[in-house]
């Protein structure tokens, strides 16, 4: 026979517990519907616990004067199980079937989703399977390294002075691999055992224009440049021009041609140059100086060489002001004054385009004139470019353009 | 022996009555019954012609309330359910919240509010409204979360010369006991750390503060420190506590227990997002009930405010941002 | 001492304070609105204008430093009867510091309530329960005997639930609680009919179990002798009393208002006649008063209004720079104890 249990009801909000004053039944008492059986007390006021179904007491577990918390078992009914399934009540041994089901249906943590009811009240037992409501904030995935820098990380290292750059050599153990302040930390201590030395202000600054350079896609493209001409050109001069110079103008003259290769990519727009400028890398102590020469393509070649001369002797001794470094629309960086043969020129941050020349030097050259090998002198003409602004066809021409300008000094 | 939290308010209360004349008790049901949830429980008895029965009249109580403050006196009001001080708002917001402000004359009330949500209590009897009186400028409102907090709190709040919302919790009435009314009695305005931590800052109060240590004590089994913050007075809101803890742990999850939009997480989120942005480490998060009224049967209930599953499971996300 | 014609004395310097209260009400009320009408006034500003016979006749009725006076927006009359300086309302009108609000709230707002006034908020009956609280205050400390607090409002404010519930609030507890009911007809622009639907608002007062009086607001001798009963049965522990004073305003809601939309029967009907003239020929005929002392008085009230309004708008107005920017009266964060 089924056995329904009398347990302590919930007789009011927030009411934990209630005190038995009056058993009315007995072990072996027959008990109907909605029948009175036990009184009970609350701080709140005195009530009697009812039957759902008629049955009869089979145990007792309640006594008088004793104070139970809601839900705890008071005793048992034995009930037939037409009575069952008249007034739906649930037995024990279906609350068992229940209760076996839904742990084998969820998971042991979803089981205990309510610790309230897990804890203080067994009638719950079966706590709700909580949803938890929790949305938004996206869990990083397949990101490593220090691409998420944290308001915090960015504090610490404004706080230190470093750069996303710098901190390049850290492998991250935060959420997603990520470069935490621990790890910031650690780093800098495991730094602190080699040499180091102050950084001077002109590298800094050199190393500031760089960094925000290279947050953009460059490439280079080069060719070899026949450099004869330009310098038997030049041996005629008086005043002599460098060989900066005629690549300076030429330059400038085949930028006049596609000014928008040398545009600026700006949100949904390419802002185009106003005026000629390029400026010319001259190498100082600890760092590189870029003055400016004006109105390029509006100048012979002959005009040029003194402005041009003044302002690298200039750099040389740190006398520029800020006003002969700016406004340039591209750069001319001749590497080849140091012995080098090739190199990536990297363009200024605010401009598009740098071009750059490696060493001469002397080749055999196939004369067609002549049907024999001629000594020639060669070197590598490189262009640096935004590819965002340009492509390697554009660049082509340019660089093929400035090659061919070369090609007849006179003109320049 | 131990003390309920109801115990805590009750004890407070008679306190009050015997040790300072300016205190009288003014609500619905609370004189010979003891009020419906028993936090005047004799106090009638005790304290002749200083525990009076209110009408239905939740405005006027409280406009009654002013008006003897006014005069000197320092009233205690409770209402039976928070849900009802909504009857009560003009006078609380515009009468009693004014008024220092207005004429110089400080209002000392101090309203209970039984608030929060308990099993089967359904919409109108489970609400949480410290958010809406913590808007209104010249309200002091307190949402103590443990046994001792609720007696000194109460005995401070009324001390205090300014009108005081004292959100107590229903469901902690008779479910939170301590073995005695410690000594542990900081200030009002001022939070406490709960529980020490050092990866992630929960910042919680009242009832909230008991399912935010158990999350973060299942977390702990995974070798996660959380660490707790309990508000206890929502406003002021001590921000030089919460600031310190997410300097400590970079990250923040604010729990509460009212509804979602606006409200005291979404103000301890925008404190710390203004002034403590270089401290996180992860966007701040906020966890509150859902936004529909608060339902009637238990399992809807518990599955619309907070839980520690849910607290952890938002933890858990906050953890591997 | 002339008998009233229900049989009551009429008391001399009664009646001679009360209108003094609505000359001296009538002349700074006059000066507020032309000073709205040149700009000098921040805010709106609220006549009593037709109702100055009721509200004197309640201040004049209150001991300033026993009783308490709850006034509405219409009740110059009986803030300067109670005993408000002069100065407090050119003050809060002209925006000084120096004023009993210090710029934190205006106009007919103000109010000293640690001097039995309190300041009223602009929500209609909310100060009845208010009011209600400081008598109930005064019961417990023992010092209620002897006292009354009152309260005005208008006819629209009886539709509260704060009216109700305060009165009921009130009732219940027997405090000597006096409202005066100052029926003007229009409710800003609302008629009555569209307000109640009693036949009198007086037979409201049987429902809550309180003392009802009606008299015609614009009667000063009959103001006089009702409210000055309603006061005394409260004052003699009679309980609660309502008056309900029937009259009509002689202005808009406020200056900004013209009250268009009274009907010209109403307003040339007995309740349009002004309270003041009424007043004035009572105290000749009765011999409480000469004409002489009747104008003197005009003068002497024009010119105490001109140098309250003078001194206020001579004085500083508030420095958003020096102000506290706190509303509690509490400076937190408040100390831990050293040693607790």
């Amino acid at each position: 026979m089924p056995t329904v249990p009398i347990l302590m009801p919930q007789l009011g909000e927030s009411i934990a517990e209630a005190t038995v004053i009056r058993l009315g039944i007995a072990v072996g008492d027959a008990v109907r519907t909605d029948q009175e059986i036990i009184e009970v007390e609350t701080n709140k006021a005195v009530m009697g616990v009812t039957t759902l179904c008629d049955g009869v007491v089979s145990e007792l577990r309640a006594q008088e004067g004793v104070s139970y918390s809601v839900g705890t078992l008071l005793g048992l009914l034995e009930v037939t199980d037409a009575e069952v399934a008249r007034t739906g009540v649930e037995s024990l041994e279906s609350i068992e079937t229940k209760r076996i089901a839904s742990q084998q249906a969820s998971n042991p943590t979803q089981a205990e989703a309510n610790l309230h009811f897990a804890l203080d009240d067994d009638a719950y037992e079966e706590a709700p399977a909580v949803v938890p409501s929790v949305k938004g904030l996206p869990v990083p995935t397949g990101v490593l390294g220090a691409h998420y820098i944290s308001p915090r990380m960015r504090a610490r290292m404004d706080d230190l002075g470093i750069r996303e750059a710098d901190i390049s050599a850290i492998v991250g153990t935060g959420a997603g691999g990520r470069v935490t302040v621990e790890d910031l930390e650690r780093f800098l201590d495991y730094l602190d055992a080699w040499p180091s030395s102050p950084a001077s202000p002109m590298r800094l600054a050199v190393a500031d224009a760089m960094r925000r350079s290279w947050t953009r896609p460059l490439a280079t493209v080069g060719l070899p440049l026949l450099l004869d001409r330009a310098l038997d050109h030049r041996r005629g001069q008086n005043p002599k021009p460098g060989l900066t110079l005629y690549l300076l103008r030429a330059f400038a003259l085949a930028l006049t041609e596609s000014p928008a290769t040398a545009g600026y990519l700006i949100g949904d727009k390419v802002v185009h140059p106003r005026s000629f400028d390029i400026g010319v890398a001259v190498q100082v102590e600890d760092g590189v100086l870029v003055p400016v020469v004006r109105k390029v393509d509006q100048k012979p070649l002959a005009e040029l060489v003194a402005e041009y001369d003044d302002l690298v002797d200039r750099a040389r001794r740190r006398r520029l002001t800020e006003q002969d470094c700016s406004g340039g629309i591209a750069t001319v960086t001749n590497f080849g004054t140091f012995g080098l043969t090739t190199g990536t020129p990297i363009p200024l941050p605010n401009e598009t385009l740098i071009l750059g020349i490696g060493a001469g030097a002397k080749r055999p050259v196939w004369s067609a004139q002549i049907e024999a090998f001629v000594p020639a002198t060669e070197a590598d003409l490189l262009l640096t470019f935004d590819h965002r602004v340009v492509d390697g066809g554009g660049a082509g021409v340019l660089l093929n353009r400035v090659a061919a300008l070369l090609q007849k000094p006179a003109d320049l | 022996m131990s003390v309920t939290y109801i115990d805590a308010i009750r004890e407070a209360q008679e306190k009050l009555l015997r040790e300072d004349d300016r205190v009288f008790l003014y609500g619905q049901d609370i004189a010979t019954f003891g009020g419906a949830f028993k936090a005047t429980k004799g106090l009638a008895e005790q304290f002749p012609n200083r525990v009076f029965d209110a009408p239905i009249s939740e405005d006027a109580m409280i406009g009654m309330a002013v008006g003897a403050a006014i005069e000197g006196m320092r009233p205690i009001v409770e209402m039976q359910f928070a849900d009802f001080s909504s009857l009560a708002f003009n006078q609380l917001v515009n009468q009693a919240a004014t008024h220092f402000y207005r004429t110089g004359v400080p209002i000392p009330i101090t309203v209970r509010l039984p608030s929060g949500g308990t099993p089967g209590s359904g919409p109108f009897h489970s609400q949480s409204m410290e958010g809406i009186y913590a808007q209104y400028p010249g309200l002091v409102v307190l949402t103590p979360a443990t046994v001792s907090d609720a007696y000194h709190m109460l005995l401070d709040g009324v001390a205090l010369d300014d009108p005081v919302i004292f959100c107590e919790h229903k469901f902690l009435y008779r479910w939170l006991k301590a073995k005695s009314i410690n000594g542990d009695h900081l200030p009002i305005g001022q939070a406490r750390i709960t529980r020490p931590g050092k990866h992630a800052t929960v910042v919680a109060y009242s009832a909230m503060v008991h399912e935010a240590v158990r999350a973060a004590d299942r977390l702990a089994q995974d070798g996660w420190e959380i660490e707790v913050v309990d508000l206890r007075s929502v406003k002021p809101l001590d921000l030089d506590t919460i600031l310190a803890s997410v300097a400590r742990t970079g990250r923040l999850l604010a729990v509460g227990e009212a509804f979602p939009w606006g409200g005291v997480t979404a103000e301890v989120i925008a404190r710390v997002s203004e002034e403590g942005f270089h401290l996180l480490d992860a966007p701040p998060q906020r966890l509150n009930a859902r936004d529909t009224p608060v339902p009637y049967h238990p399992k809807l209930w518990a599955a619309h405010r907070p839980t520690p599953e849910s607290i952890c499971e938002a933890l858990r996300k906050l953890l591997s941002f | 001492m002339k008998p009233y014609s229900d049989g009551t004395v009429m008391n001399r310097d009664f009646l001679r304070s009360a209108f003094r209260s609505m000359l001296l009400a009538r002349i700074l009320e006059n000066k507020l609105s032309s000073l709205y009408k040149a700009g000098k006034i921040v805010g709106g500003v609220y006549l009593g204008r037709g109702q100055e016979a009721v509200s004197a006749c309640l201040g004049t009725s209150l001991i300033q430093g026993t009783d308490f006076f709850a006034p509405l927006i219409r009740d110059q009359a009986g803030r300067t009867a109670f005993g408000e300086p002069l100065i407090d309302c050119t003050r809060t009108y002209l925006g000084s510091v120096e004023g009993p609000m210090r710029g934190r709230d205006g106009n007919i707002h103000r109010g000293r309530p640690s001097m039995g006034m309190p300041a009223m908020i602009s929500h209609l009956g909310a100060q009845v329960p208010v009011v209600a609280g400081m008598l109930f205050a005064k019961r417990l400390q023992g010092t209620l005997a002897g006292r009354v607090g009152a309260t005005c409002i208008g006819d629209g404010a009886t539709s509260t639930g704060a009216f109700h519930e305060g009165l009921n609030l009130a009732a219940i507890e027997g405090l000597p609680l006096v409202i005066v009911i100052g029926n003007n007809q229009f409710a800003y622009s609302t008629p009555n009919h569209r307000q109640f639907a009693c036949k009198d608002l007086v037979e409201k007062a049987k429902g809550y179990g309180v003392g009802g009086f009606s008299v015609d607001g614009t009667d000063l001798l009959a103001c006089a002798s009702v409210i000055g009963e309603a006061v005394k049965r409260a004052r003699e522990g009679g309980g609660p009393q309502m008056v309900v004073a029937r009259l009509l305003r002689l202005s808009g809601h406020g200056e900004h208002d013209d009250g268009s939309y009274v009907p010209s029967e109403i307003r040339n009907g007995h309740y349009g006649r002004d309270c003041i003239e009424v007043a004035m020929r009572q105290l000749v005929e009765n011999q409480l008063a000469t004409v002489d002392e009747i104008f003197a008085w005009q003068d002497e009230f024009g010119d105490d209004v001109q140098r309250a309004v003078a001194q206020a708008q001579q004085e500083a107005v508030p420095d958003p720079y020096q102000e506290d920017w706190t509303a509690l009266a509490t400076r937190f964060p408040i100390p831990q104890p050293i040693f607790p």
